[in-house]
């Protein structure tokens, strides 16, 4: 379960247009401020499938930060229930000079799994993520598909009840977006909840039934996936 | 109101494991640690036996320029090589521990941006990181004392609290680097720089009995110069260290702990809005 009550992300900036937190903020020449997010409330339930929909820089890498935990809210309030396995960068969160092995372990542990059981996932995690022998080599000589290969296959291992996917899907071959839909399919049909959001409608339709609409980091519209892309479609050509 | 997710102990509930308890709070901390710093060690040091290589090449650099400076200043006295390296093994840990700190979070943006982990636990882990290369740079004293005939005695039973109060002052100084290096990524080389001009206000290429009294009197306030004569005690002396060597730089990384741990507890939940700016 995803419960969002006003959920609000800050940020400051100062006359360079650099992020300031609100401790150093005080001590720098102001340049403004933004709510990235602002009053958003929504609830996600056991196996919906929901897509955040909305022009670059509406807030929808916000609001998957924001159920990833990697952002906290400033305003409101967000409850998840379950565990968190997330794709939410270009760069997959894994590290460029680890190899895919090294990575396999730090973010096996990071994400809750013992270092024993992380060792012990890491030949299902070489199979999984297709990398062959690239899996000993360091993740920078990796093309960005590569990378999200290897995230998604941790993830695979640390079995989520959530997953977050912030459009790095789209940088995959064919072949293996089939495995991210098809993985997402059977954690929906488990109960599970999956967040996606890109610029690919088709895949995000066949996943989720559902649609949140942003704007300006507000949310505008909570409905059947058809109608609010519809909504966001119309909107636009106006 | 602001209320914010709260953090699970370390980076998120255990995942079911096959036949696998969930460990405890604190030992799931000490995987993430054990986890960060291994990474950690890759990042900075290599792997394999270049990393031994890499540990030892700065301190051993370190101390053969210096005792060549000595040589060149007329003061090159016995055991210089044994003194110099009673300052600048203790000085590695700190300065690099500092460094390294001042890396932590802009290093695990990958991973800072895409998941959540206990991000308390990073600038620990830098410190945990070069302790390694702390340990490697103790080759020195056993290869010094052999070259100058200088015997082990009983006062190697104080090393464990010397080494304590030096990891104390490390960890202190990692937190406000830590801040440092989000606040102000610009000023990291200008910090380290500012860090290495401590060094030569302790006594660190001479022992403080060999500093002018009169600038002995303001050396003593540098938290270096407690580290860098306790070691010259350990190896060098023989002697137990005076109770001021260890209390005043444990003190003062007490001090700094108890002032930038709770700052940073509050900064670090706006590090993945920071590091990107």
């Amino acid at each position: 379960m995803i419960a969002a009550q006003h959920v609000g992300i800050h940020y400051l900036f100062d006359r360079q247009q650099r992020t300031v937190s609100p401790t150093t903020a005080p001590l720098r020449r102001s340049g403004g401020e933004t709510w990235a997010l602002s009053d958003v409330s929504f609830r996600i339930g056991a196996g919906e499938g929901v897509a955040l929909l909305g022009a670059s820089g509406s807030g929808k890498s916000t609001l998957l930060r924001t159920i990833a935990g990697v952002l906290e809210p400033d305003s409101g309030r967000l409850q998840t229930e379950g565990r968190v396995g997330s794709l939410l960068s270009v760069q997959a969160g894994v590290m460029s000079l680890l190899t895919g092995r090294e990575n396999t372990l730090l973010l096996g542990v990071l994400a809750g799994m013992t270092p024993r059981r992380a060792r012990a996932e890491m030949a299902e995690v070489k199979r999984c993520s297709g990398l062959g022998e690239h899996y000993e080599r360091l993740v920078a000589s990796y093309s960005q598909g590569m990378r999200a290969r290897l995230g998604l296959a941790v993830i695979e291992r640390i079995e989520p009840t959530i997953l977050l996917l912030d459009e790095i899907h789209e940088a995959l071959d064919h072949e293996f977006r089939d495995h991210v839909e098809g993985y997402a399919h059977e954690l929906l049909a488990a109960g599970g909840i999956v967040v996606a959001t890109g610029h690919d409608h088709p895949m995000l339709e066949r996943l989720c039934g559902r649609a949140l609409l942003l704007r300006e980091g507000r949310l505008v519209a909570d409905g059947d996936f058809r109608a609010v892309q519809r909504e966001y479609l119309g909107a636009r050509r106006a | 109101m602001a209320q914010s997710i709260p953090a699970p102990p370390a980076g998120g509930p255990s995942p079911p494991g096959e036949g696998e308890q969930p460990p405890r709070p604190l030992v799931r901390r000490l995987h993430v640690l054990a986890a960060l710093t291994r990474s950690d060690l890759r990042l900075r040091y290599g792997r394999g036996g270049w990393q031994v290589v890499n540990w030892l090449v700065t301190p051993f650099a370190l101390v053969g320029t210096f005792v060549l400076l000595r040589i060149i200043l007329g003061r090159g006295g016995q055991e210089a090589a044994l003194s110099i390296a009673c300052a600048v093994v203790p000085f590695q840990i700190v300065l690099l521990g500092f460094d390294s700190a001042m890396n932590s979070v802009s290093l695990r943006e990958p991973i800072l941006l895409n998941r959540r982990f206990d991000r308390m636990l990073l600038p620990p882990s830098s410190v945990m990181t070069e302790g390694f290369a702390f340990g490697a740079s103790f080759l020195m004293f056993p290869l010094a004392m052999a070259y100058y005939g200088v015997a082990p005695t009983a006062a190697l039973l104080w090393l464990p609290l010397v080494v304590a109060a030096t990891f104390v002052l490390a960890f202190g100084v990692a937190w406000p680097a830590a801040l440092l290096g989000v606040w102000l990524p610009t000023l990291r080389p200008f910090a380290t720089q500012a860090l290495r001009i401590l060094f030569f206000a302790a006594p660190g290429i001479v022992a403080l009995s060999e500093v002018p009294p009169e600038v002995r009197e303001w050396v003593v306030f540098n938290p270096l110069t407690g580290l860098f004569e306790s070691f010259r005690h350990v190896f060098l002396y023989g002697d137990a260290p005076e109770l001021w060597q260890l209390v005043y730089p444990a003190g003062i990384g007490v001090v700094l702990t108890l002032v930038f741990l709770p700052l940073y507890r509050r900064e670090q939940r706006h590090f993945a809005k920071l590091v990107r700016s």
